[in-house]
């Protein structure tokens, strides 16, 4: 037991430590301040800046989540206080069925549906001449894939708020939407932003399914019709190719590190809420 | 005496483990011929997805031939084949682009084995059809197009009028030997090429089939099929303007089947890059009779089955040249 405990803490920082030891090559040469900030990406010229990568990335995955983050909470809502129980029983599987489909499916989902759907509808009725691969498409496959992952966090911190809190709030006279409103979402707020930081974790991390859409042009992006390249998908697009080149090689190793540090900040941040707000409680 | 016996017990260990180095832990094989002279053993080899097909026909072929030998053929990209190679964990590496000086100094070898070419490709619906067919794209236009952007739109490049519509650049999204070479021919890297970042030779193919407006680039095997030995529906191929005279003359109209394409990529009448050729590569010059009889006979016997499969053959020179180097 003490064995399996130690293996599983000892993953991230094996991780890490591999990454660090990888992108020595390339933090040799430049320093992480320039990396991080340069826009500029010819490696084979010896230029290596991700501030473009690392901003596409941010965008993909706030826009995913703007587009998410309303659809799970208004679900979790209708399906724990409005539904009739049968709802939510045969909604439990669909969620997990959603969750379980591999993302490579939404991602050629997203080449047949939604890219022709920007190009011909959405962008035309903004009054713009778009191809459709573009952070709005990469965001809306994203949106789809973490909506099973969100929901199914929320609904069950609805589940487990006490009937009292409810029954004090409607006998004091609210109505059921107040009680809502005003007792249940404040109860569970910290809940629902560590749930919405999970998700976005998530996201950032998601690999093939936005590579398939999202345009992987270097540059950063000015709006949502416009492509964008986030960190994962350049590591996917050239890990096979580039491995052969030393420096090519250890600069997206400093990628892959980039978003592990990322996506644990995320993390980290989200469990601070939660234990804040236990403590709270 | 008991020292004595861990003594030799120690040496047998020695040189039991150093032999067990020397062949990469059992992993690989040494050839050997067996008492008849038959070829027998294995071969692994890894790299570029542009080679894979074709090395999979010609391990087919061969493996007929000598039936007691085995080859284990995977692909993972050009750099990935590079890699394996030179940390030695495969025999031989497809490589689909040319090999780069840090490549060399870390002692790959390579001999090239076949040709294949990345064409220029539109949508067989595209409105200007008729008159890109008529005038062609002149490497000029290509840059403006592809590296300087100052050809927007259909009408912009020479000899095209009409409707002001815009071009929609795809390029590949992944790296690859196919957008390097595009990139060379047009006087840089694939780093530079603008565009809308598609994955895959397959991933630019559909982008055209489904944009009347697309522009992209494809290798001869995902733009003909090789089976109609016809273009494949809904695309087309820009023909390149060499001489910038603004016509597509009789002798750069090349383009109706696979197998005129491939005639005009033989004899140089398509310019290369960003025709190529393909390379086996190995870490140094192989020592293992096996590679070297399967090299040998890829240059001397294999060449009969590269055409059906949809690429090109080497001229008879450049065979000549590559089989001085396994001698």
């Amino acid at each position: 037991m003490i064995v399996s405990l130690v293996v599983v803490l000892a993953i991230p920082l094996v991780l890490m430590s591999g990454l660090l030891y990888k992108s020595a090559v390339l933090l040799e040469e430049h320093s992480m301040f320039n990396l991080l900030f340069s826009k500029e990406w010819k490696p084979l010229s010896g230029q290596f800046g991700f501030y473009t990568f690392i901003i596409s990335s941010l965008w993909v995955t706030v826009v995913s989540l703007l587009i998410a983050a309303p659809i799970c909470l208004l679900t979790a809502i209708h399906l724990t206080q409005y539904a009739k129980r049968w709802v939510l029983n045969l909604m439990h599987p669909v969620i997990d069925l959603l969750a379980g489909i591999p993302s490579v499916i939404f991602g050629v989902w997203g080449i047949l549906v939604v890219v022709p759907a920007i190009a011909d509808h959405i962008a035309p009725f903004f009054g713009k001449s778009v191809s459709g691969y573009s952070i709005l498409a990469g965001a809306i496959v994203l949106s789809i894939m973490i909506i099973p992952f969100i929901l199914n966090i929320l609904i069950e911190l609805f589940r487990n708020i006490p009937t009292e809190l409810k029954e004090a709030s409607l006998s004091l006279g609210a109505t059921k939407w107040q009680t809502i409103k005003l007792v249940l979402i404040k109860k569970i707020l910290p809940g629902i932003v560590s749930a919405f930081g999970l998700g976005m974790s998530r996201a950032f991390g998601e690999t093939i399914a936005v590579l398939i859409v999202v345009g992987n042009v270097t540059q950063i992006p000015k709006g949502i019709f416009q492509p964008g390249y986030p960190l994962p998908a350049l590591i996917a697009n050239n890990y096979g190719e580039m491995l052969s080149i030393p420096m090519y090689d250890s600069a997206l190793m400093l990628a892959a590190l980039i978003l592990f540090v990322i996506v644990l900040f995320f993390n980290f941040i989200s469990r601070v809420i939660i234990i804040k707000s236990n403590k709270h409680n | 005496m008991k020292k004595n016996i861990l003594g030799i017990f120690l040496i047998v260990m020695a040189i039991f483990t150093g032999a067990m180095v020397q062949s990469g832990c059992g992993s690989r094989q040494n050839s050997s011929e067996s008492n008849d002279g038959e070829l027998k053993g294995t071969i692994s080899i890894s790299g570029a997805f542009a080679l894979y097909p074709l090395t999979v026909r010609w391990a087919e072929e061969f493996q007929k031939e000598y039936p007691d030998v085995r080859i284990d053929i995977s692909a993972g990209g050009a750099g990935k084949g590079m890699a394996d190679v030179l940390s030695g964990m495969v025999d031989l590496a497809m490589f689909s682009r040319e090999i780069t000086p840090p490549e060399i100094e870390k002692g790959a070898w390579w001999v090239a084995v076949s040709k294949d070419a990345v064409l220029a490709t539109i949508n067989a619906g595209n409105p200007f059809l008729d008159q890109i067919r008529q005038h062609g794209i002149s490497k000029e236009a290509f840059i403006g197009i592809f590296l300087d952007q100052n050809i927007k739109l259909w009408n912009e490049c020479p000899g095209i009028t009409g409707e002001s519509d815009k071009i929609n650049v795809f390029t590949r999204s992944d790296a690859c030997g196919a957008a390097e070479m595009w990139g060379l021919f047009l006087g840089k890297n694939q780093e530079s090429l603008k565009g809308i970042g598609v994955f895959g030779d397959p991933g630019i193919a559909d982008a055209v089939k489904n944009d009347k407006l697309g522009l992209g680039y494809n290798n001869v095997i995902y733009a003909y099929d090789i089976n109609t030995r016809k273009k494949y529906d809904g695309i087309e191929i820009v023909p390149i303007d060499m001489n910038g005279n603004g016509i597509v003359d009789p002798e750069e109209d090349f383009y109706g089947t696979l197998d005129e394409v491939c005639a005009a990529i033989a004899d140089y009448r398509y310019p290369s890059p960003p025709a190529r050729d393909l390379y086996l590569v190995s870490k140094g010059k192989p020592d293992n009779k096996l590679v070297i009889e399967f090299l040998h006979w890829i240059l001397v016997n294999g060449q009969q089955y590269v055409s059906e499969a949809g690429y090109v053959h080497l001229s008879d020179t450049k065979i000549e040249n590559e089989l001085q180097k396994l001698k």
